[in-house]
């Protein structure tokens, strides 16, 4: 959770340096300056650190990265392994596992979709617009990563369970939230809400109003204005923050556990499943399906290097 | 085109950036807002364009009210100082936005928006940059394309908020008399805002002055240089010696001496005496208004310029251009007979 919103903060600080480096190379005459001294500035000269030094700390992150990102990660894959592949392929192809793959699928292109589009809402009015109440609704929107997935959960029982506030409406009309696929899009959706939104925000601060202001002086409409001009100059923050969202979509298992009842078959995703099936020794289902979210998370880990590059190559270079 | 703006008031929070502002801008004019930072001038023509809304007052573009359309129905061309260009689209289709958005019912074949698109890079003389992106150019460049943006939509009047400010001085100059040339050429009415004087002074053929969301004066730049309708006003433009005076009954005293000019009519009372730097006639001790002891001299140009320490006035430096014909000593004492100067109120 931590290192997740910290991704988002690093990258953004990243993007918003760039420009400020790039106010102090002047005129043209000093950037080719500033080339010709680049070779000079190598990683070579800059090293300042004793041998000795340096071995001890790259071998002591090198060994802790192993003990607790890399070991565990292998562990996954030789544990859902440990009986071959054909155990491993059928353990994927049970029903209640299809049905785990296919609920997290469903909830995560929900939850992604609606906070893709409450996540531009709201980074463009913060950044875009002076009113009111605007930093207590930036508070809000990080809300959800400040509190325990487990109290988001409970907060959607207390609303919608049996003794909730909302529920004998909802049972008075047949609707079913709780325990069903609702609710745990509810849950999911409130989570990863910070996402997009985060993703954004620095990013919108930083170009201002300018470009939109003269796509309206040319007679661009509203919606012209946002596609043509602004939806172009945030694509990749916004996949950026999509991508994360995905990820954290399909691996929340705390406030989804608390609305889900695990009901076989019916309302189990993917994480939760992975822990029933451990539960009940059933080794290697629960690790086949634990290895998909871990390449789930690698299959992100290298999206998210990619869009990163993108970020730094694309923005940045629009020196005042 | 002519653009008339009427007891505009706009206040942010408490402080007022227009305070009952009026102006009138005839057919083809070629206007400056000079004014310190924080003068309102940016504010004013933000609400022209449309991009701002007064608190109250009237806008009209040629007689019709500009404050009942939106800044993309009133088809001004707006241009920006850091240039705004859309960083993600090449320079051409920089200059074809305004075409492209235009409603379908009286949008252009494609073909009619490549010949005019290029026919506005021809005439910033940039046609060879249409495929770069806006990253790829120097300030001056992006400037330029700016200006051929706002100007595909053919604009009834063209808007251009600081437009050199963000360039370096060579290019500036070039900037501005290409600017003024390209007016002549295409007559379209612009307002442009600066609170560089030069600028001002040398491509405007009127010049307003603002100061604290108010119109100080309103002028060719030979009026506004030349006489000055407020303290301000000549504080502002040009450089100025300005001392503090006291003005009874027809004249003119400072630090309680009385100075042997007239006081063309100032009212009695604290006052604050403005002279140029170079009307200031000097000659030998004993013969002018004012004397003091030369301080520095520093010979550049066609000009020397001196400080001169006054006499008997609490030691105040003062710094006078003279011209060369005679070159000034270090602690010689001289006489100082303003040719020209203005007496204006002190207002505390």
């Amino acid at each position: 959770m931590s290192t997740e919103s910290g991704f988002v903060t690093s990258a953004t600080e990243l993007r918003a340096y760039a420009p400020a480096a790039d106010l102090s190379i002047a005129s043209p005459s000093s950037r080719d300056s500033g080339a010709q001294a680049r070779p000079r500035t190598s990683p070579q000269h800059l090293r300042t650190e004793p041998g000795p030094v340096r071995f001890v700390i790259i071998g002591l992150a090198v060994t802790f990265l192993t003990v607790f990102v890399v070991l565990p990660l292998v562990v996954v894959f030789a544990q859902a392994f440990s009986k071959g592949v054909g155990a491993y392929f059928s353990a994927l192809a049970e029903p209640e596992a299809l049905s785990a793959i296919w609920l997290t699928l469903l909830v995560a292109a929900i939850s992604v979709t609606l906070n893709l589009v409450f996540g531009v809402m709201a980074a463009w009015a913060i950044s875009k617009f002076d009113f009111r109440g605007k930093t207590f609704l930036i508070t809000l929107i990080d809300l959800p990563f400040s509190v325990s997935p487990v109290i988001s959960g409970l907060v959607f029982v207390l609303l919608f369970g049996a003794q909730g506030f909302l529920g004998p409406w909802l049972q008075a009309h047949d609707i079913h939230v709780l325990f069903a696929v609702p609710g745990i899009a509810l849950a999911t959706i409130f989570v990863t809400f910070p996402f997009v939104a985060r993703a954004l925000i620095p990013l919108m601060q930083e170009q201002g109003t300018q470009e939109e202001e003269a796509a309206i002086s040319l007679g661009a409409s509203g919606l012209q204005t946002f596609f043509r001009v602004t939806l172009p100059n945030i694509k990749w923050g916004l996949l950026y923050g999509v991508l994360l969202c995905n990820a954290r979509a399909m691996g929340e298992f705390g406030a989804v556990s608390v609305v889900s009842g695990h009901i076989r078959g019916e309302t189990n995703t993917m994480p939760l499943l992975v822990e029933i099936l451990y539960n009940e020794y059933q080794f290697v289902s629960s690790f086949a399906i634990a290895s998909l979210l871990a390449m789930l998370a690698l299959i992100t880990l290298v999206v998210k290097t990619v869009l990163e590059r993108r970020l730094d190559e694309g923005q940045v270079p629009y020196d005042h | 085109m002519t653009i008339e703006v009427k007891n505009i008031v706009k206040k942010f929070g408490t402080f007022a950036a227009l305070d009952n502002v009026d102006l009138k801008v005839g057919n083809g004019e070629l206007l400056a807002l000079l004014g310190p930072s924080g003068s309102g001038k940016t504010t004013l023509l933000r609400i022209i364009a449309g991009l701002d809304w007064p608190d109250s007052g009237e806008v009209s573009i040629d007689g019709e009210d500009a404050l009942a359309r939106g800044a993309s129905e009133r088809q001004v061309g707006f241009v920006f100082q850091h240039y705004a260009l859309f960083r993600h689209m090449t320079v051409f289709e920089n200059v074809a936005f305004g075409l492209r958005v235009q409603p379908r019912a009286i949008r252009k074949d494609e073909a009619t928006i490549r010949a005019r698109v290029k026919e506005l890079l021809d005439l910033v003389q940039l046609d060879w940059l249409a495929s770069r992106y806006p990253s790829q150019l120097s300030g001056g460049q992006r400037q330029r394309i700016a200006l051929a943006r706002a100007l595909a939509i053919e604009p009834r009047i063209l808007l251009l908020d600081e437009p050199f400010g963000a360039l370096d001085a060579k290019v500036r100059k070039e900037l501005r008399q290409w600017l003024r040339s390209l007016h002549s050429e295409i007559h379209v009415t612009s307002i442009f805002v600066t609170h560089d004087q030069e600028e001002a002074l040398e491509v405007a053929n009127r010049v307003v002055v603002m100061d604290k969301g108010r119109i100080e004066q309103i002028g060719t730049p030979g009026e506004v240089y030349d006489s000055p309708a407020t303290a301000f006003v000549h504080g502002f433009i040009g450089e100025s010696i300005v001392l503090p005076v006291d003005v009874s009954g027809g004249s003119v005293r400072l630090g309680g001496r009385p100075l042997n000019i007239a006081a063309n009519g100032a009212a009695s009372g604290a006052s604050k005496l403005f002279i140029r730097r170079h009307d200031m006639q000097i000659g030998p001790a004993g013969s002018g208004a004012l004397e003091g002891a030369v301080r520095h001299v520093r010979s550049f140009g066609p000009i020397q310029r001196a400080e001169v320490t006054l006499s008997g006035e609490g030691n105040t430096v003062i710094e006078i251009d003279a011209p060369r014909d005679r070159e000034l000593q270090a602690g010689e004492i001289v006489s100082l007979q303003p040719r020209r100067y203005r007496i204006f109120a002190a207002q505390d």
